[in-house]
């Protein structure tokens, strides 16, 4: 890490460093306007490239007159000062990091503070017109694409890799330990390191992988299990089941249940059973009288299996009790109705029983709820018949030796056309050979599918696998750069767009060295964005971008939010999942993330929105009226509860989000000791404003509060669960907000329009994050003028989201590559 | 010792030589006075760790002493005042400073300032379970376990200008490898007894020769890879190598025991429960189970991570951890804070009731196991790390007292004197200055 080259300190008696100031007639020479480069100027400025400056100032003399008096080797403001800066830096690549975050802070109108004399709009822009041309004159003049250490797949990029490799698709991602993050994502190469309970993890889940997808195993029963998401745990608040249909794969005239996927390891029997709710008084009881079975035979291979009942449009399937007592359980006053349980296997049912609607124990307590699955179980093979016909095998065994002559050609032909994938480029005899080694060594003794099991395995948990390779040119000199192969070209475009391999259509391409034409590029780059995979860039990028991951986590207060349920929770997070999606599929602007006139909504978030009109558990768009306060990612409850804590609202929390998340301007850590927020003063309790004014009153905190809090406060008539609201404990709700700068707005629509004033710097941020996810590593000085073209080719084009998309895939950082110093 | 048992190389094992198993050493085959040496010797170290600090006024017990009466916090270990040290005064000073979470998690267990950084270069130093666990590596199949139950990382829910790798452990195998927490205790159970169906020994056998065999072809890859590359990427590989041989031992290790003898009788866990009392004590039952099958002697058990906002609604706490322990002294929130705190030392006197009715030779675990329980940093509101709230118990410490130790002393001490006991005699660790001779053997 560079050094930063930052002024000294001066201590108390010490000679103060002095810098040669322009002199007097060089000052002349740049201040006389239009006169660009002068001779004296000009001798300072070695490329003849280089832009010249502009505006009524010259660099060196606004920086005197308006930054100076801070930024010197005394006060040392901001720990920065301007003595150790020249005014051709930047075309000479010097001094990068300052030059930027001074372009930052001139071009935000965060500098100079607003409490002192500012620069004319004219000389502001001047200036940083230059500078950013200078800057990105240099880059372009040296491109630099920066430095990541060795790139390892995190483990959603391994579990994508490993379904399309094998056409085997079974989560695995709980079985590896969660990545840790770097600059909001978990994909940044630096942080993802190896240790021994990482490694040891791999070798466990190739393991299984290896085998169901050979098709190996012992061919003996095992239970899989998958409890039904469910709300109602403590104190028995919430709705334990709905009177609606659980999912896709159940039929559209079903309530209830669940599906979930199961892989069937085997062709056989299968027991599939599930137990249904005992109307006790604790509801998750799973009595042996409340368990139902049946037993299908199923083909070994990927398979949906469920329970739910038929729906009845008569007949009321609730146990008709009036509970108006914790300690009065009137009984039922009728005798159970049967209702119709189904089992439903890959859309179809397959079975049928008839359950009570009621159970009726001496342990008997039940509201009016409709009866329901609590958990499925899954119990197989018996009597396994082999391992069957599945999409894995077609894939893997591309042949089949008839004899022991032809099991070596056939293992090469196989393993070949696997490691090819896996490792991502062409293999040869010699790449191979190791691995045939291990196919023999296992083959030894058992069997040609045991061979390959293990081989398998052994490429799964290969460092050619698990680790992105990207060379060196031979002869390249230490530091010098050069472009991406094809091949590696392709890798990283498919982690970036699918957070998996390259697929045989780009990897052909890649091998044949086209995949750098542009016209090429650009029509991959459109395939890919098309393709099913592309929904791991809502999953990856989003999620974390968002915060969506957040959401499975967050615990909102039983007792204050009541309505806060699996159901809603789930449906929050399809809402902004969809929404990203659309803005990708249909190329929008991305300014659509500020302000939309749709969303997507079910019956259950619209109902949370106050919208009405919109049936059914499905999801579908829906056009936004101004008036609903919906639109836009800060209209969307799933942020809008990430950034809340579980019993109030965080004015704090969503004004960092929105700086942090939407501007790339995170605000800088609290200073030690800082005080909680006081929630009475002088007896007399403070609402979430006050409290926050108060704590403002310190001019220490205020320097950064006055920029995070009126963000948040614009968000305040919206509830810690993302719901509309005008009061809070009795007072109205007050969504006025002030700028640091005077600015005065109010609620979401105000801070819309006061985002949208900001929109390049909003396009450049977003591209930021962009960039971030798909080079895997943190931004720094060099990589800002390839932000700039790219924010500049979407403003161009009306913020297209696309046309971002294709500027970060042949940026300068992502095409090409610094070899390493040692 | 010696004891003559069949050492064998590690291909002769693994070409199925399954008649020269070693067997395990029964202290019966020793004569008395040794045995009764080694078995008295500690061998094992537990860490149980309590997030956000505590409310101290409701932690610290009344008059130092063996007079000591118990805090509202610590009552649950009353049935067991005989095993246990309660301590008061400890000091991180290493971890005094701006990010109070961020830098006194990794301080906790390795007496170091660990490096700000949000990114690659991260600098902390080595924990004292590792230093046990490196010790003893080659007795057990696993190291050391280091177990959790919040999953790491919430995104932009770290320590600001700390990495979350520095809240996600506490276990640093040496100064740049943290070692990450497992959450599921199912992967627990596979990393204990192993993931396929079945555990007939012969089959068990042939599989470890197939693994065994991978690990020749990634180490072999992985030496081919390191030499084609620039210094810092041959070091991502070096980790992914001493990882290969970490486990290349722990298979060599699982070829000589058949841990499935404790494994009968119990199912597979599904998954993470959604129940936070449930999962605890399900993570608290699979480390005494390895601890008694020996597959480990190490272990470190974070019952929440630093920063934590879980609510506890089953103990009448709906309010978020982390906000509760900034309490700025309104003493409802105090009382609620206090109750969190004694919950979690409820669990880890569960922990302790677990290990006193295990068997271990002549008596129980808790008898060869050094218990260390604690918070980061003590005082909440304001992350005091200059006091800190620790109980040992077990491993044969002198029980049955409250020590107030001189201000300042480094908790790095602790960890020292943990050391010597385990028979790790180094000079130094961490911050120390010297051991606590009110715990020295």
């Amino acid at each position: 890490m560079r050094e930063g080259i930052f002024g000294l300190r001066n201590s108390a008696g010490s000679t103060r460093v002095s810098q040669p100031r322009l002199s007097r007639g060089r000052r002349i020479a740049a201040t006389c306007f239009g006169l660009v480069a002068t001779s004296a100027l000009a001798a300072d400025i070695p490329t003849a490239s280089a832009p010249a400056p502009h505006g009524p100032l010259a660099p060196a003399q606004l920086l005197d007159q308006y930054c100076s008096r801070c930024h010197n080797d005394e006060r040392l403001s901001g720990n920065l000062t301007l003595s150790i800066l020249k005014p051709d830096d930047p075309a000479n690549g010097h001094n990068l990091e300052e030059w930027e975050k001074i372009l930052r802070m001139l071009r935000r109108g965060e500098m100079p503070p607003h409490n002192r004399p500012q620069p004319t709009p004219e000389a502001r822009s001047g200036f940083t017109d230059w500078l950013a041309a200078s800057l990105d004159a240099h880059a372009r003049a040296h491109p630099d694409p920066g430095r990541a250490t060795l790139r390892r797949l995190n483990r959603s990029e391994y579990a994508n890799s490993v379904r399309d490799l094998l056409a085997l698709d079974v989560d695995v991602s709980s079985e590896l330990p969660a990545d840790d993050s770097g600059y909001g994502f978990d994909n940044i190469a630096d942080v993802l390191t190896v240790s021994p309970t990482l490694l040891d993890r791999y070798l466990s889940v190739a393991h299984k992988l290896s085998q169901l997808a050979v098709g190996l195993g012992s061919g003996k029963p095992y239970v899989t299990t998958w409890m039904v998401p469910k709300d109602g745990s403590i104190k028995n608040q919430g709705i334990p089941s709905w009177d609606e249909r659980a999912s896709d794969d159940l039929p559209l005239d079903s309530r209830g249940g669940a599906s979930f996927s199961y892989y069937a390891s085997q062709d056989g029997v299968y027991e599939i059973s599930g137990w249904l709710n005992a109307n006790t008084n604790n509801e998750v009881d799973r009595l042996p009288e409340n368990r139902v079975s049946l037993r299908v035979r199923l083909p070994a291979g990927p398979h949906h299996v469920g329970m739910t009942f038929r729906r009845l449009l008569e007949l009321d399937e609730s146990a008709q009790t009036l509970r108006n007592d914790t300690n009065i359980v009137p009984l039922p006053l009728e005798a159970p109705a049967k209702l119709p349980l189904e089992f439903i296997v890959d859309g179809g049912i397959v079975g049928e029983t008839a359950v009570p609607s009621y159970y009726m124990s001496p342990r008997f307590s039940q509201t009016n709820w409709p009866r329901d699955v609590l958990q499925i179980n899954v119990e197989g093979p018996f009597d396994a018949k082999g391992p069957g016909d599945t999409p894995s095998r077609r894939r893997i065994f591309i042949c089949r030796p008839r004899n022991a002559a032809a099991e070596e050609p056939c293992a090469r032909r196989i393993l070949s056309t696997l490691a090819r994938r896996a490792w991502r480029h062409p293999v040869t005899d010699a790449d191979i050979a190791p691995l045939l080694g291990v196919y023999s060594a296992a083959r030894d003794g058992t069997n040609f599918d045991q061979g390959i099991e293990t081989a398998l395995e052994a490429l799964l948990v290969s460092p050619d696998f698990l680790f992105l390779r990207e060379q060196n040119r031979p002869g390249s000199l230490p530091g010098s750069v050069h472009p991406l192969s094809d091949l590696e070209l392709a890798a990283r475009l498919s982690l970036f767009l699918w957070s998996s391999l390259p697929d045989d259509e780009l990897l052909d391409l890649a091998a044949k060295g086209r995949l750098h034409d542009t016209a090429a590029l650009e029509k991959q780059v459109d395939r890919m964005l098309a393709d099913g995979r592309a929904g791991a860039l809502t999953d990856n990028f989003a999620g974390q971008w968002l915060y969506l991951r957040n959401l499975d986590h967050q615990r909102p207060d039983v007792f204050l939010f009541p309505e806060f349920n699996t159901r809603l929770r789930a449906a929050m997070k399809q809402e902004t999942e969809l929404f990203f999606a659309s803005v990708v599929r249909e190329n929008r602007s991305v300014l659509d993330f500020i302000d939309a006139d749709y969303t997507y909504l079910n019956e259950p978030l619209a109902q949370h929105y106050g919208i009405e009109g919109v049936k059914g558990p499905a999801f579908r768009r829906v056009s936004l009226d101004p008036a609903t306060g919906r639109g836009g990612l800060l209209g969307e409850a799933s942020i809008l509860t990430v950034t809340s804590y579980a019993t109030q609202t965080s004015v704090v929390k969503r004004g960092k989000w929105i700086l942090e998340n939407l501007f790339a301007a995170a605000p800088p850590p609290p200073p030690p000791n800082v005080p909680a927020l006081k929630s009475s003063l002088n007896g007399k309790p403070l609402d979430g404003r006050e409290q926050l004014e108060l704590h403002r009153a310190d001019p220490a905190c205020a320097s950064c509060h006055l920029k995070i809090d009126p963000l948040g406060f614009a968000l305040e008539g919206y509830d810690a669960i993302g719901a509309r609201r005008s009061q809070e404990n009795g007072h109205p709700i007050d969504v006025t907000a002030v700028l640091p700068d005077g600015t005065r707005f109010d609620g979401l629509a105000g801070l819309r329009g006061i985002l949208l004033a900001r929109k390049e710097q909003f396009t450049e941020a977003f591209t930021q994050r962009l960039l971030t996810y798909a080079l895997g590593r943190g931004l720094e000085a060099p990589d800002m003028p390839a932000v700039r073209a790219i924010a500049r080719s979407a403003v161009h084009d009306d913020y297209r989201i696309r046309t971002i998309i294709l500027g970060i895939v042949r940026s300068d950082p992502f095409t090409l590559r610094r070899t390493p110093e040692t | 010792m010696n004891i003559p048992r069949k050492l064998l190389d590690r291909r002769t094992v693994l070409r199925g030589v399954g008649t020269a198993m070693a067997l395990p050493l029964l202290e019966a085959m020793l004569p008395s006075a040794r045995a009764a040496d080694i078995a008295a010797r500690p061998k094992r170290l537990q860490t149980l760790y309590s997030p956000n600090g505590m409310i101290m006024p409701s932690w610290r017990p009344t008059q130092p002493g063996r007079d000591f009466v118990f805090s509202p916090t610590l009552q649950p270990f009353a049935p067991f005042r005989e095993r246990i040290t309660i301590i008061s005064g400890l000091a991180s000073n290493q971890a005094v400073g701006p990010a109070g979470h961020g830098r006194s998690c990794p301080s906790f267990l390795t007496g170091v300032r660990p490096r700000p950084t949000e990114g690659s270069d991260l600098q902390c130093g080595v924990s004292v379970d590792q230093v046990v666990a490196q010790h003893h590596a080659e007795d057990t199949q696993l190291a050391s376990m280091e177990l959790g139950i919040d999953p790491p990382s919430l995104l932009g829910s770290c320590d600001i200008n700390y990495s979350c790798t520095y809240t996600n452990t506490l276990s640093w195998s040496n100064a740049t490898t943290a070692l990450p927490v497992t959450v599921n205790p199912r992967v627990v159970f596979e990393q204990l007894f192993g993931d396929d169906d079945t555990l007939d020994e012969s089959a068990r056998l042939a599989q470890l020769k197939r693994r065994m065999s991978v690990l020749d072809y990634v180490r072999e890859d992985a030496n081919r890879l390191s030499g084609r590359l620039g210094t810092n990427d041959r070091h991502k590989v070096d980790q992914y190598l001493e990882s290969v041989r970490d486990i290349e031992r722990r298979v060599h290790k699982a070829s000589q025991q058949d841990p499935g003898a404790y494994a009968a009788g119990l199912t597979r866990p599904a998954g993470i429960p959604e129940d936070f009392d449930e999962h605890v004590h399900l993570m608290i039952d699979l480390q005494v189970l390895a601890m008694q099958a020996d597959l480990t002697r190490v272990g470190t058990f974070m019952i929440g991570r630093e920063l934590s906002n879980r609510t506890y609604a089953q103990i009448g706490v709906p309010e978020a951890h982390h906000m509760l322990s900034h309490h700025d002294n309104d003493p409802q929130k105090m009382a609620k804070l206090a109750l969190i705190n004694r919950h979690h030392m409820e669990h880890f006197a569960y922990y302790v009731e677990r290990m006193s009715h295990t068997p271990d030779g002549a008596g129980s675990l808790l008898d060869t196991t050094m218990v260390l329980i604690g918070c980061a940093f003590g005082d909440s509101n304001t992350h005091d790390n200059l006091d800190l709230p620790i109980v040992v118990a077990g491993g044969g410490l002198p029980g049955g007292q409250f020590i107030v130790v001189p201000k300042l002393t480094p908790m790095s001490n602790l960890h020292l004197t943990l050391l010597h006991r385990l028979g790790i005699s180094q000079d130094r660790f961490g911050e120390s200055s010297g051991v606590m001779g009110a715990l020295a053997a």
